[in-house]
């Protein structure tokens, strides 16, 4: 990956980059590089602007908070590594190269693998294993979508710029092939939700059917019955008109291209993995062909972030399965923080193990930690978007002296 | 090329074979291979090995990787940590093959929006080489080239262009024009029916793609999964299909899912007789097989709209529909084929069919489709079925009794010889894709070479071969892995007018998700770590 930068170091640089700070991994940011500083030019996206425009304290790698060389880091981990009979590898913030070689080293120590993620990841994977079902990705809901129903989320709290880059488009630049992407209808279902981005460009309010969050499950069942074509006797559900579903229903019927929008994490309350599923069996139910419809439908997962996805997908092909492991017993946590200094490991009586993030302020001392590059930021690397259709190459685009997540791995690896 | 039954010395240096070196040059290591059968390593021209259904697959049916053993009656002879399940990680995947003595597979519908995941995990697959074909002609961009007349001139640009970026050696083509009709709600598309928005049908695209792939000089000719795949009747868009490229090459995939007609009280029929024949006639085709086997395994296909029409027959009970990109789609549908299973037992034999029928070994090629007919792990089982008559005729006893009234397999008296068997696992397969330096054992080609014991039980055999050798090294003994190594990753880079990426570049700022330069898949991402690397072949 090359770095468009003059060697004059007061003189600024601009160059596009991609940015992993959430599951949409847009790859159209304008950062300036100036020495070891970075500007976000083209976007307002503060989780981008969090990621780009941190900095880079002390890269020094330290032993119960005292710093040490890097040689000596390494040789205690391994030491505590070698000790343990069944350590945990948890966090997993890194990109697809990072969990690789984790990957291996997990292997190699009878390790257990567990993403920071893992209770929304395995929601959704346990729709994915029982039933399967019918979704699409950002491409297509940029260019064919003409309903999108935002289910238990706004989406903008975890993608900021789903609806500036997929939605509401400026058709000078950015346009729908299929779709008059101005007269799309946007429906939420949910409490609280900021819908102040699915107004469209000439005003149109969203439609929002409020019902709190334990009401979900509930409302989503009946709205899949109505879609069934079952005639309910009740005028309504947990509060909510049934002819207000019978709309939300009718909608989707009528739509060309019906998305139905989900993030995992905020689904978060019992069995959430059965609102999923009612989710994607509307959507298997409204492309049978039996109900003299004359359009498609499509699940769409959103969210995302801390390399997931990546996590899941590499792990997939390397070990056959996915990722998707609770409450693991170990007697050593590896903690992997790449991408963001905030993810804490859990407090632990067991020895710990950072390697992450140059600027993590710890709440317990670790017995070791490695500051290790920021895919994106500090190294070159590879993610995937959330969709899981993309996968994008991240950029190196500041200069640094710190080790890459996977030479770490392999140097313990190599002492073990 | 051709060295059928002929006893020799084969001298190998910097793993290349070489002619007999002068008698004063040293020769570090022999081995005796007296008395055995020396081939070629085997190349897999058409298996699922990598990229987002193959991963979907894996990660949707966590059964299978529970079930190490295949307890079928169709069972290959097992080795030691045998895991031949329809979804081996990829690992498994790279050990599984070279254990059989292949040496190279490629994967045969790549994704272009999807082309590095592919590769990742390619690149995760040790022991043997790898490639890939991409998949054209139900993305928007070329399907508005089509239907806005644009030149040949610009469709085969935009054609060398996508081989360039995916890092591919083919282009496939997949229910062409059906599976972006199926994101506009058609459930249905036949060859000569018009795609809903576009107004044009898949004839055109095949022309125009087959015609694009001709031009550019490529070896491997267009790689076509026909329209109606699994429908019953389908034969005669099959039929139709082959004169769609007024001669122009094409190669038309798993042709055994292509080859079905409606007669008989169950309007499911063997068409093999219609399609052989057929094949036999148009020399401009070449065709894989896509046998079933019997057993748990799972289709993964880029056609979204048959896959849809089949999710209803899924085992166990669920499947991925997938609309991707405006570049395509897939579809991953779990399917047991049965034995006392009407339509899967003629399945089975028009397979057989078809490769008994099928005069020239040059122009057929030994496939599962894996995973969609089989694992590929049952190949050894399928080589005995083409092989031994008797062997053949047993199974064909056990089958279905209906099923067996409608086929003619037990008057086709053809057992391949293992010369065929060479062509059309080795030459025939390197030929086709154009690896001019793999499938023989010339002076010049690379030294991945199988060594097997003859044995009459030719499943025995053929699972596990005394030695394997990749590019020069011994890799396999007695069945088993002794050394790891990575593989290369084959391409075909033909020259093409960089004009093409002005209409790219605006395209894709105006209707796609991501920026044109991060499509694009460099050697250097390939080549990561040292342990993978590129060759390119076209000339
Ligand atoms: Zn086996
Ligand atoms: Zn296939």
């Amino acid at each position: 990956m090359e770095i468009t930068q003059d060697n004059a170091p007061n003189n600024p640089s601009t160059t596009i980059v991609t940015c992993p700070a959430c599951g949409l991994l847009c790859d159209n940011v304008s950062v300036e590089i100036k020495q070891s500083r970075i500007r976000v030019l083209n976007t307002a996206c503060p989780k981008s602007i969090q990621f780009f425009e941190q900095a880079l304290s002390d890269d020094s790698p330290k032993i119960n908070g005292e710093s040490t060389t890097l040689k000596q880091a390494i040789s205690h981990a391994a030491s505590l590594l070698k000790a343990s009979k069944n350590p945990l590898f948890a966090g997993l913030s890194t990109d697809v190269q990072g969990f690789r070689a984790i990957y291996n080293l997990a292997n190699k120590t009878n390790g257990n693998l567990q993403h920071i993620n893992a209770q929304s990841m395995a929601r959704n994977m346990a729709v994915l294993q029982s039933s399967g079902w019918q979704t699409t990705t950002l491409t297509e809901v940029k260019n064919r979508a003409d309903v999108i129903v935002c289910i238990g989320t706004d989406i903008i709290s975890h993608n900021t710029r789903f609806f500036e880059r997929f939605v509401w488009l400026n058709n000078q630049k950015s346009d729908a092939m299929f779709t008059d992407s101005g007269k799309r209808e946007v429906i939420y279902i949910g409490e609280n939700l900021n819908t102040k981005a699915g107004i469209s460009p000439d005003g149109r309010q969203p439609e929002s059917v409020n019902c709190s969050k334990s009401d979900l499950p509930e409302i989503l069942a009946v709205l899949r019955a109505l879609i069934m074509g079952k005639n309910l006797k009740a005028q309504n559900v947990a509060g909510i008109q049934i002819s207000d579903l019978i709309a939300v229903a009718d909608k989707l019927r009528q739509a060309k291209y019906a998305v139905l929008a989900w993030i995992a994490k905020d689904l978060d309350f019992p069995h959430a993995a059965l609102t999923i599923q009612s989710i994607t069996e509307t959507v298997t139910l409204l492309n049978q062909n039996d109900s003299n419809r004359t359009g498609r439908a499509a699940g769409l997962s959103l969210g995302g972030s801390d390399g997931d996805t990546s996590a899941n997908n590499a792990s997939t092909w390397l070990s056959g399965f996915s990722l998707n492991n609770d409450n693991i017993e170990h007697d050593a946590l590896v903690w992997i923080n790449s991408f963001n200094a905030k993810k804490l490991p859990e407090k632990t009586k067991h020895p710990l193990i950072v390697l992450g993030n140059a600027n993590t302020k710890f709440e317990q001392t670790p017995d070791v930690f490695i500051p290790v590059t920021t895919p994106g930021l500090d190294c070159s690397g590879t993610l995937f978007r959330v969709d899981s259709a993309v996968i994008l190459p991240l950029k190196k685009i500041r200069e640094n002296n710190l080790p890459t997540l996977s030479e770490i791995a392999r140097q313990i690896e190599g002492l073990l | 090329m051709g060295a059928d039954g002929v006893v020799q010395d084969i001298y190998i240096r910097n793993g290349k074979i070489i002619a007999k070196p002068a008698s004063h040059e040293k020769i570090s290591q022999t081995f005796d291979l007296a008395g055995k059968i020396v081939m070629a390593g085997a190349i897999d021209m058409h298996s699922h090995i990598g990229g987002g259904k193959v991963n979907i697959a894996r990660m949707m049916l966590p059964e299978f990787q529970e079930t190490k053993n295949y307890s079928e009656p169709e069972a290959h002879i097992c080795t030691p940590n045998c895991s031949h399940h329809a979804t081996p990680n990829t690992s498994d995947t790279g050990f599984r093959y070279i254990e059989m003595g292949y040496t190279a597979a490629f994967e045969p519908a790549i994704l272009p929006i999807n082309a590095r995941q592919a590769h990742l995990e390619m690149a995760d697959t040790p022991m043997i080489d790898k490639g890939g074909y991409a998949m054209l002609g139900n993305d928007d961009y070329f399907l508005r080239l089509l239907s806005s007349n644009a030149d040949q001139k610009a469709i085969n640009d935009y054609v060398a262009w996508t081989l360039h970026a995916t890092q591919a050696i083919g282009i496939k083509v997949v229910n062409p024009g059906g599976i972006s009709a199926f994101k506009f709600n058609q459930r249905r598309l036949d060859l000569d029916e018009n795609h809903s928005h576009y107004q044009i049908s898949p004839r055109q695209i095949l022309k125009s793609l087959s015609r694009a792939v001709h031009d550019l000089g490529i070896a491997k000719p267009l790689h076509v999964h026909c329209n109606n795949l699994g429908a019953a009747g389908n034969f005669e868009t099959t039929l139709n299909t082959m004169g769609a490229s007024d001669g122009v090459p094409m190669h038309l995939t798993h042709i055994q899912f292509h080859s079905y007609g409606t007669e008989g009280d169950k309007k499911f029929s063997s068409a093999a007789a219609q399609i052989s024949e057929a094949l036999n006639r148009n020399k401009h085709i070449t065709a894989d097989v896509g046998q079933i086997l019997f057993g748990q395994t799972v289709t993964a296909s880029g056609d979204s709209m048959m896959q849809h029409l089949n999710a209803k027959l899924a085992n166990p009970k669920k499947s991925v529909i997938m609309d991707i990109e405006c570049d395509a789609g897939c579809g991953v549908v779990p399917f047991k084929y049965r034995d006392q299973n009407y339509v899967n037992a003629l399945q089975w034999a028009i397979g057989l069919e078809i490769f008994l029928s099928v005069e020239d070994p040059w122009r057929i090629f030994l496939t599962t489709d894996h995973p969609n007919g089989a694992p590929f792990t049952s190949y050894p089982h399928l080589i005995r079925l083409l092989m031994d008559k008797s062997f053949r005729n047993d199974a064909f006893a056990k089958l279905n009794l209906d099923a067996q009234a409608m086929s003619n397999l037990t008057s086709l008296n053809r057992e391949y010889s293992l010369y065929e068997i060479a062509i059309m696992t080795r030459a025939g397969a390197a030929k086709l894709i154009g690896l001019n330096d793999r499938g023989h054992l010339g002076a010049g080609a690379a030294a991945d070479i199988t060594i097997y014991t003859d044995q009459s039980d030719r499943e025995a055999m053929f699972a596990k071969p005394d030695y394997v050798f990749k590019d020069g090294e011994l890799v396999v003994k007695d069945g088993k892995v002794v050394k790891v190594v990575w593989g290369k990753t084959h391409t075909a880079k033909p020259a093409f007018d960089i004009g093409v990426e002005q209409g790219l570049k605006q395209y894709f700022d105006k209707y796609h998700t991501i920026q044109l330069d991060n499509f694009k898949i460099s050697n250097d991402e390939i080549a990561e770590d040292g342990r993978g690397g590129i060759i390119n072949h076209t000339n």
